[in-house]
């Protein structure tokens, strides 16, 4: 039972880091219409700024927030430089021009932090015994750090005058241009949030694990499936597909081996779909 | 803010579906455009508002010709449309629909978000005055919080009439205000425009219905096949032969 018990603990710390993935996928999708194919590499590139501010600065903390301001830089930069030049071509034009995007923000990470894997130098901690069950002090401050990220992202959308802009072009982008909602504003904010969301996810990846230029690639497939199973452009569907599809790849493990757990969330994914073709949460295609 | 419409023509194929259109609206009136189906009314309002781009002719606001302006930006001069069939932002609520439109926000940064959250934080309460002000004046308060896509037709009519006075549009046009709504809601909102009106805020209507819009128009122009066939007071132009025969069919 005790083992089980740990083993969803570690499902649910890497749902939440799906979740987070499939949370800046599902962002984007509902208000710049296409699946972003570098939220995975935009990870990495925020996990290796992480990685290296908290080496020199000795702060975990300090590295992370550093981290997801690069991710938001990364994020606005790439729309100035790309995207805001294709908007109004179709999804797919986007899509393939976010996987040049993806292969070119991995080069340059590889190029400024080599290729050899790294860990976060953390202390290391005995973990708690509660109920004989052992729990990472580590993993609480990252789920504290997962809530408090989410809290943010779903503030600014529900609660602040730039959220409530991107909900109207996600809603009705022609609309929202002829009501004065001028795109780029709202575009840039977009593209900073799914930005600095994407590096938190890659921060907490890579001190779960170990931070190598193809950890976010790697975890660009789970994410979408994620935010397809949350239905797609409904971000509190895309963190709790993630936290469901985590759970599930790490409860059967047991059962079905390392090897296929990935294969275990899709099948998950498929059946879902089979029942409910707009996902968990979808109600119809787009965004609210 | 004066609309000046010259010569306006669409051509698709060998069909001339707006065809050599010129008329005035001036400063704060309630001009008209009535015609059967097809009679080449909405191609007219998009060539206005830069929807479609005309093959001929000119539109001049306050005597500046804007053929060169996008829909956005003929908007933001003080310009803005509605729909036939009305376009709402269906997720938000009728209040955040307002709010939405209110022009010029500090708050549509992120980095005032987190740097100037006083001054995001005036501003919304003096926008949300405003809208509160608006919605009362539309009687839309009991639905402020409501989802604006679960609203009837009609109210969803009014919602974008209310959307576009808060982008502090001068000249509204309206794509069939009437059109499928009730009779009681057709009086609340002809009442609504005739109020906005006498503050100032001129209307270009297009309406297949004759009832309300006689009522309301000072002017009222009549087209048929793409081409203006009658303009005048709206008695005068509905006692017109010709218009008779093309709209009512020749009956009375």
């Amino acid at each position: 039972m005790t083992a089980y018990a740990e083993l969803m603990i570690g499902g649910l710390m890497s749902g939440l880091v799906v979740g987070l993935a499939a949370l800046a996928i599902t962002l984007v999708f509902g208000i710049a219409r296409f699946a972003n194919a570098a939220t995975g590499d935009t990870m990495t590139a925020g996990a290796y700024v992480a990685l290296s501010v908290s080496g020199a600065t000795g702060s975990v903390i300090v590295g992370g927030l550093v981290g997801a301001l690069a991710g938001a830089a990364i994020g606005v930069v790439v729309y100035f430089l790309i995207f805001r030049k294709l908007a109004g071509r179709s999804s797919v034009a986007n899509l393939l021009a976010s996987i040049g995007v993806a292969f070119i923000i991995r080069a340059i990470v590889g190029v400024i932090f080599e290729h050899q894997q790294q860990v976060f130098q953390l202390p290391l901690v005995r973990p708690w015994r509660i109920l004989d069950i052992r729990v990472q002090p580590s993993d609480l401050n990252l789920a504290i750090v997962a809530v408090l990220t989410l809290a943010t992202v779903f503030l600014i959308l529900y609660a602040t005058p730039v959220g409530r802009r991107m909900r109207a072009v996600a809603d009705d982008p022609g609309l929202a241009r002829i009501s004065g909602i001028s795109p780029t504003r709202v575009m840039i904010a977009l593209w900073a949030l799914a930005g600095s969301v994407s590096a938190v996810a890659g921060v907490m990846y890579g001190i779960k694990t170990v931070v190598t230029p193809e950890m976010g690639w790697d975890m660009l497939l789970p994410a979408f499936a994620a935010a397809i199973l949350g239905g797609i452009g409904h971000p509190v569907g895309a963190i709790c597909a993630g936290i469901l599809l985590g759970t599930i790849q790490e409860m059967a493990t047991p059962f079905v081996g390392f090897t296929y757990k990935l294969a275990i969330s899709f099948v998950v994914l498929l059946i879902v779909l089979l029942v409910r073709p707009s996902g968990l949460f979808g109600r119809n295609e787009g965004a609210r | 803010m004066i609309l000046t419409i010259e010569g306006l023509t669409k051509v698709y194929g060998a069909l001339r579906v707006v065809d050599d259109v010129s008329f005035t609206v001036p400063s704060g009136d309630i001009v008209g455009v009535i015609g059967p189906n097809g009679a080449g009314k909405s191609t007219l309002f998009s060539l206005v508002t830069g929807f479609l781009d005309a093959a001929k002719g000119q539109v001049n606001l306050d005597r500046k010709p804007i053929g060169s302006l996008s829909p956005v930006e003929r908007a933001r001069s003080g310009m803005v449309r509605t729909f036939q069939v009305p376009r709402e932002f269906s997720h938000l609520t009728v209040w955040q629909n307002l709010m939405a439109a209110t022009p010029k926000q500090s708050g549509e940064s992120l980095t005032n978000l987190f740097f100037r959250p006083g001054r995001i934080r005036e501003e919304e309460d003096m926008n949300s005055q405003k809208v509160d002000a608006m919605l009362d004046f539309l009687r839309l308060s009991h639905v402020a919080h409501t989802p604006a896509g679960r609203l009837s037709g009609g109210q969803k009519k009014l919602v974008e009439l209310g959307r576009a006075l808060m982008t502090g549009a001068r000249l509204i046009l309206l794509d069939e205000p009437f059109a499928g709504v009730n009779p009681v809601l057709i009086e609340e909102i002809a009442e609504r425009i005739r109020e906005l009106n006498a503050q100032g805020i001129g209307f270009l209507i297009i309406e297949h219905d004759l009832g309300a819009l006689t009522r309301l128009v000072s002017t009222l122009h009549v087209m048929d096949r793409g081409r203006l066939i009658a303009s005048g007071v709206p008695a005068e132009v509905l006692a017109n032969k010709q218009v008779r025969e093309a709209y009512l069919g020749g009956t009375s």
